[in-house]
Formats: structure tokens, sequence, C-alpha cells
């Protein structure tokens, strides 16, 4: 049980890096007029040069084996709610990275969760 | 543009989101039992990956799994978190009642009290200022 919670949370952080290094690929985008002819190519090529982009795609292909491995050795119906462990890593990264305000409600509502993923760990 | 209330048309993109995730996960895991390994050590890793890439049906669920998130990107650019969030965490009932059906999982009560406590820590979640703001925090 602690070797599939610790994948799920491997996996989780993993996703949540490369979604960062998607935002920052997205941030060095250049300005594109996507209603002009042949816009829309350029705009891909200028996506797929970025270094940014490749390294997040590389954090989550690791992250969905890790996520496959949880799988393959636990139910489904276990494994998956497990997975709303994102949202104490979204609260966490939103406010250091992004400077995001912690109110009580997304305090409240993470400890929930956290209460949430604790019953079905514990009583497996 | 982005709409502050639920149209018809982006409930059901955000149900089909839900359903996608289940089918997603579903194929996941019937691709992985198709497999025959059901712990995975240094020993074997080789072997689950070698296995893994060669079935079709984990392939396909990865591509769900793909699609869905570009999916879920579209919704929370057309919608507020608030919105989105509360009905998007159905596929936390879904995905369990598809593993009750097709993998026979057993559900303990407490298992679905936990399940209770996370999709109302989502619900709270979901009604944080900044979610209203309509900034997206999940992908």
């Amino acid at each position: 049980m602690v070797k599939i919670l610790a994948l799920v949370l491997i996996a989780e952080i993993l996703t949540a890096a490369g979604q960062i290094f998607f935002k920052k690929s997205a941030n060095e985008l250049g300005f594109h007029d996507l209603k002009k002819m042949g816009a829309h190519l350029k705009f891909l090529a200028e996506v797929f040069s970025k270094p940014a982009l490749w390294i997040g795609f590389a954090f989550m292909a690791i992250g969905l084996v890790a996520w496959l491995i949880a799988l393959a050795e636990g139910d489904l119906s276990l494994v998956f709610p497990l997975g709303s462990s994102q949202y104490i890593l979204i609260l966490f990264l939103a406010h250091f990275m992004l400077g995001e305000k912690i109110d009580r409600m997304k305090l409240v509502g993470t400890l929930l969760v956290v209460f949430g993923i604790v019953i079905i760990t514990i009583t497996h | 543009m982005k709409y502050g209330h639920l149209t018809l048309k982006i409930f059901l993109m955000i149900v089909l989101n839900d359903i996608g995730d289940t089918i997603s996960q579903a194929l996941m895991k019937q691709g992985l039992i198709a497999t025959g390994i059901s712990s995975v050590g240094m020993g074997n890793i080789a072997e689950f990956l070698s296995r893994g890439v060669s079935s079709p049906i984990l392939w396909l669920g990865i591509l769900a799994h793909i699609l869905n998130f570009f999916i879920w990107i579209i919704i929370i650019y057309k919608i507020d978190l608030s919105i989105a969030m509360p009905v998007g965490s159905f596929s936390y009932i879904l995905v369990p009642i598809a593993a009750m059906i097709f993998f026979h999982d057993r559900i303990e009560p407490l298992r679905w009290l936990g399940i209770a406590f996370i999709m109302l820590g989502i619900y709270f979640v979901s009604k944080s200022k900044s979610s209203v703001d309509g900034r997206p925090g999940h992908g």
C-alpha cells in the first residue's frame, strides 16, 4: 500500500513538473496572429522548437510510467482516488511558483482531500 | 470568451470528459492486466515496460488519456474552474463504478467515504476566490 501511494505521489509530482515546463515554454512564445494564413504551421513549429516543451513531455512520460506501475499493482478503484493528491501539490505550487494566495476555502478543501486519501489508504 | 455560468454544451463537454477519463483509465488497467505482471520491481521493470509497449489496449488508453487532457484544457479555457471542477469530479464516482463492473473490484464503504471527502474537498477548492476568478490551476 505504501508503495502504491508513493508511486501515485511520484506520478503526480512529475506530471505537475511537466505542466510547469509546458507553461514555461508557452511563456517563451512570440506573438502569432493565428487568423493569418499559414500562421498555424509557424506557430506549431515554434512551439515544438522549445526545449522546455520536450523537458515537459519527458517529465510527463516518466510520471505516466509511475502511474501505470501503481495501476498494475493496485485496483483501479483504489489507485484512481489517490490521484486527487494533485490538489495538494497544486496548492503549494500555485502558491510558491505563481504567487496565488491560499485562502480558507482552498485550505479546508485541500485538507478534506488529504483526509479522504488517508481514509482510503489506512482502510485498505 | 469565458462563460461565468454553465451552458448545456459545456456541461456535456465536462460529462464527456468524465466519461473519457473513466474509459482511458479502464483501458489502461485492462492493458496492464494483460501484461500478467502485478508487482513491478527492479528485477522485472524492463519486462513490464516491454510487455506494456506491445499492448494495443494500453496504448489506446494512453491516447484517450492525452485526448482527454486536451479536452480539459479547452473546458477550463471556456469556463471558470469553480464550475468545471465540481462537475469534473464526477469521475471519482464513475471510475470506481466502472472498476466494480469491469474488474470486479470490491469497494468497502470506507473507500466510498474517502471518495466522498475528496469530492467535498474539490468542491471547497473550486469555490475559493482564485477559482472563481478563473485562474486555471488544474489540468
